[in-house]
């Protein structure tokens, strides 16, 4: 891929100089620290028989783990297209005290390390902790259930949703409710007619990221967790944990099943894109 | 857009009167109450509790948990892991950027797909594919060894963790933004007689370099504060291969809370600060970023 | 039926955008806002469409207090400058959007809504190209489907914001005599903005000059040409 494989690639006719050098390097970096060493992964559960990766996949541990982490995945993603939507809304079109605030926190799920956020929230959510204690009234546990991983995941995600539908809001022409008003649409005509099919795209580019983040998603998540195997235990988990058994295909037989998932995401805001761009 | 938010403060005689754009105040008051307390909630009552934690027995105890030689160690090597992936990534970044924005080559957009990748793999998985191919039952594990070279469980892990889950930060900032400046200045800088180096360091630097501080700000808040991937190839050696977000989790399943708490506290003050630094920067250079600002 | 406009004001800001500005035209008109930019020409065509308020002054039309109706009340068929087309919605769509919104008990059958589209396709010749969506039209293509959206909707009154602004002049001038054609079998009062004096002339039955918000003169092209009433008309003109 690197020096010798370059002379393969003409070098394009520009005045510039460094292509080869700059090209090589990008080119060298990326095979070496991302696509050899994901190779690696693919190429592992096969080392396998097929009959050993399919017991690999399909135990109920590992079935339970994928479904936790994928199900609950797009449950937070769907909450934070709601809730991102909303706040993307404010921000773009109200003014108010404090807006500005409100703007920079929303990237702190970002910003904040996971661990950090983890110890938080499953402090938050314990059973005595500040919103823990309120749901317990109820008879509701949300810490060391399935709810904390719904939780950790709205956090950790909520950033991509509303970084994804905010410039697209912010560019939209007012011109267009206007000319829907003057044809005699109501407010909420205008909203669910003109306003909101303009975002859909952005909107589901939203939603896809936030569920690649969420379904990935680890640190945030093992505290509040209480990580029962089959009630309370992420893939990520479960790949941390075949590792230390020194299980290295069964591992890497997760990891390929997440991977997977990856690539279809991305392929699917691939689409999304393009989708997107021909309306424009 | 001016036109729309004058509305409301011109004093208009038909108080009745709202543009069409312009939502109800029911619907104004509702919505920003929403937005304001999901906020609240989700986002500022995590971080109150981290410092109330923190400061609950008092600054003392939380200046013991930080001088702890083993709390030092774990921000020794936070810092010295952050401190080689960063600027390599910075490199990368400003490699690719200059090759994609201003030539033209085949499979292009594959290659800044490829460039995105490690955004959309989990952090343990970025951290398992390492294991596969330096473990000991790995492709070059064995051949290392050898050699006497450790890479799990040591400071090489780390830092290639940290480098992967960092990856495309500085590249996807700069990307974008030099593709939109074009090459028009390079080139008339070529043709005055200014040789590669000189023309990168004179023309396109100025040019981005509000936007590659954006790109490296961000990179190093997610390397410091990388938590599955480093998990997976540090091997929780207690003040040897422990990062500051790994002696968090070691010290809260100890027990000492507060401890945990008070290097959370760090963490959490240091990713204030980078968001206070990355809102001034888009406040103040706004036209200078890039225009998308995906994470 | 007369369209009488009195002493309209408007501030943005401390900036007077409208200084008592007031005409009146006959019913089924074809008025002309003429001026430079920054005259108030189109902050007025916003008001007369219920996208502004005025602060001041009052609107008499068709024996409707217009002022106090909303937009979506007025059925004021407004021709933006950009289109405003909804680009996520086909040609089709666009035009139907206005008969589709409106209250059940209003509302045509869905049969009658298309068969209405069609008609309004053909009338601004575009039969084919209902399935197109907007970004797929040229920009003369575009203004056709934007009039004829504003049509659907059986509009009291027409209002173009620089309906020719955004065209290179060929078409403009082909488009100019097909719009004085639709005017004329519509019989709606229209009011259009412009600032090219010889478009205001060649289209309008009634030329209203505007400067620094308020109207300078009111007439028929032949009038104003041949008797400016204030040096700024006389100036304006000769340009």
């Amino acid at each position: 891929m690197s020096a010798p494989g370059l002379s393969l690639i003409a070098r394009p006719r520009s005045v510039l100089p460094g292509f080869r050098l700059s090209m090589g390097f990008t080119l060298f970096y990326l095979a070496s620290l991302v696509l050899i060493p994901l190779m690696a992964l693919v190429l592992r559960p096969f080392e396998l028989s097929f009959e050993d990766l399919w017991t690999a996949v399909t135990a109920t541990r590992t079935l339970g783990a994928l479904r936790l982490s994928f199900g609950t995945a797009l449950a937070a993603a769907l909450i934070d297209s709601v809730f991102g939507l909303i706040i993307a809304w404010v921000l773009v079109r109200y003014r108010f005290f404090g807006k500005g605030l409100l703007d920079a926190l929303i990237d702190l799920p970002f910003a904040l390390p996971t661990a950090v956020a983890g110890i938080a929230l499953s402090t938050l959510y314990a059973p005595n902790g500040w919103i823990g204690a309120v749901f317990m009234e109820y008879g509701i546990r949300i810490a060391y259930t399935p709810w904390g991983v719904l939780v950790a995941m709205t956090f950790i995600a909520l950033p991509f949703t509303v970084r994804t539908i905010q410039p697209v809001m912010a560019e939209l022409r007012g011109d267009a409710e206007e000319a829907a008003a003057t044809l005699g649409a109501t407010r909420f005509q205008i909203l669910s007619r003109v306003v909101l099919p303009a975002l859909l795209p952005a909107i589901l580019t939203g939603i896809a990221l936030a569920f690649a983040r969420a379904a990935g998603e680890y640190g945030s998540i093992i505290f509040i967790a209480g990580n029962l195997p089959n009630i309370s235990e992420i893939a990520p988990l479960l790949i941390v944990i075949k590792l230390e058994q020194y299980d290295y295909a069964g591992a890497a037989a997760i990891g390929v099943m997440m991977l997977l998932a990856s690539f279809i995401m991305l392929l699917a805001l691939n689409a999304l894109q393009s989708w997107a761009s021909k309306r424009r | 857009m001016a036109r729309f938010f004058f509305n409301g403060r011109s004093g208009s005689r038909r108080r009745s009167f709202r543009s069409p754009t312009e939502d109800s105040a029911a619907l104004k008051l509702t919505l920003s109450a929403i937005a304001i307390a999901f906020v609240g909630v989700f986002l500022l009552l995590p971080l109150l509790v981290v410092f109330t934690e923190a400061f609950a027995e008092g600054w003392d105890h939380v200046w013991t948990t930080i001088t702890d030689p083993d709390s030092l160690a774990a921000i020794k090597l936070s810092l010295t892991a952050a401190a080689i992936a960063v600027p390599l990534n910075t490199v990368f970044g400003i490699s690719a950027a200059w090759a994609i924005a201003k030539f033209d080559f085949p499979g292009k957009t594959f290659l800044v797909t490829l460039i995105d990748l490690p955004f959309s793999v989990s952090p343990v998985v970025a951290g398992l594919i390492y294991v596969l191919v330096f473990g000991m039952q790995g492709w070059l594990g064995p051949t290392l060894a050898g050699y006497d070279i450790r890479v799990l469980f040591a400071l090489p892990g780390i830092v290639l963790a940290t480098i992967f889950v960092t990856f495309p930060f500085v590249a996807r900032e700069l990307i974008p933004l030099m593709v939109d400046q074009g090459r028009d200045e390079e080139e008339a800088a070529v043709s005055l007689g200014a040789n590669g180096f000189q023309t990168f360091l004179r023309v396109t630097l100025p040019n981005i370099k509000w936007g590659l501080l954006y790109g490296i700000l961000l990179c190093n808040a997610r390397a410091l504060g990388e938590f599955g991937a480093v998990s997976v190839l540090s091997g929780h050696i207690r003040g040897e291969t422990n990062t500051m977000p790994l002696h968090v989790q070691l010290l809260y399943d100890n027990y000492d809370y507060v401890g945990a708490f008070a290097i959370a506290a760090i963490l959490a003050m240091l990713a204030l600060l980078t968001l206070a630094v990355k809102s001034f920067l888009e406040w103040r250079y706004a036209d200078e970023l890039a225009a998308s600002h995906r994470h | 039926m007369s369209l009488v406009i009195d002493a309209i004001t408007k501030k943005y800001g401390r900036f007077p955008a409208l200084n008592g500005a007031g005409f009146t035209a006959p019913d089924g008109a074809f008025v002309a806002l003429l001026g430079p930019s920054g005259s108030g020409k189109t902050t007025l065509l916003r008001i007369l469409g219920g996208l502004e308020a005025p602060d001041s002054g009052t609107v008499r039309f068709a024996d409707l207090n217009w002022l106090d109706m909303p937009a979506r009340e007025r059925r004021a068929g407004f021709v933006f400058q950009q289109y405003a087309l909804f680009r996520h919605m086909t040609v089709a769509k666009n035009i139907a959007f206005g008969l589709e919104v409106r209250p059940r008990s209003e509302r045509p059958a869905r049969a009658d809504i298309a068969r209405r589209v069609e008609e309004l396709l053909e009338l601004v010749q575009l039969q084919d190209l209902g399935k197109r969506y907007p970004s797929q039209l040229s920009g003369g293509q575009r203004q056709r489907v934007a009039l004829a959206r504003a049509l659907a909707i059986e509009p009291r009154m027409l209002l173009l914001d620089e309906p020719f602004g955004a065209l290179d002049a060929k078409v403009r001038k082909e488009l100019r005599e097909w719009l004085r054609h639709i005017h004329d079998k519509a019989g709606v009062t229209s009011v259009f903005v412009t600032h090219d004096q010889e478009e205001a002339f060649a289209m309008a039955d009634l030329v209203a000059v505007m400067n620094k918000g308020r109207i300078e003169q009111v007439g028929t092209p032949a009038d104003v040409r041949r008797e400016p009433k204030t040096a700024f008309v006389s100036d304006f003109l000769s340009n």
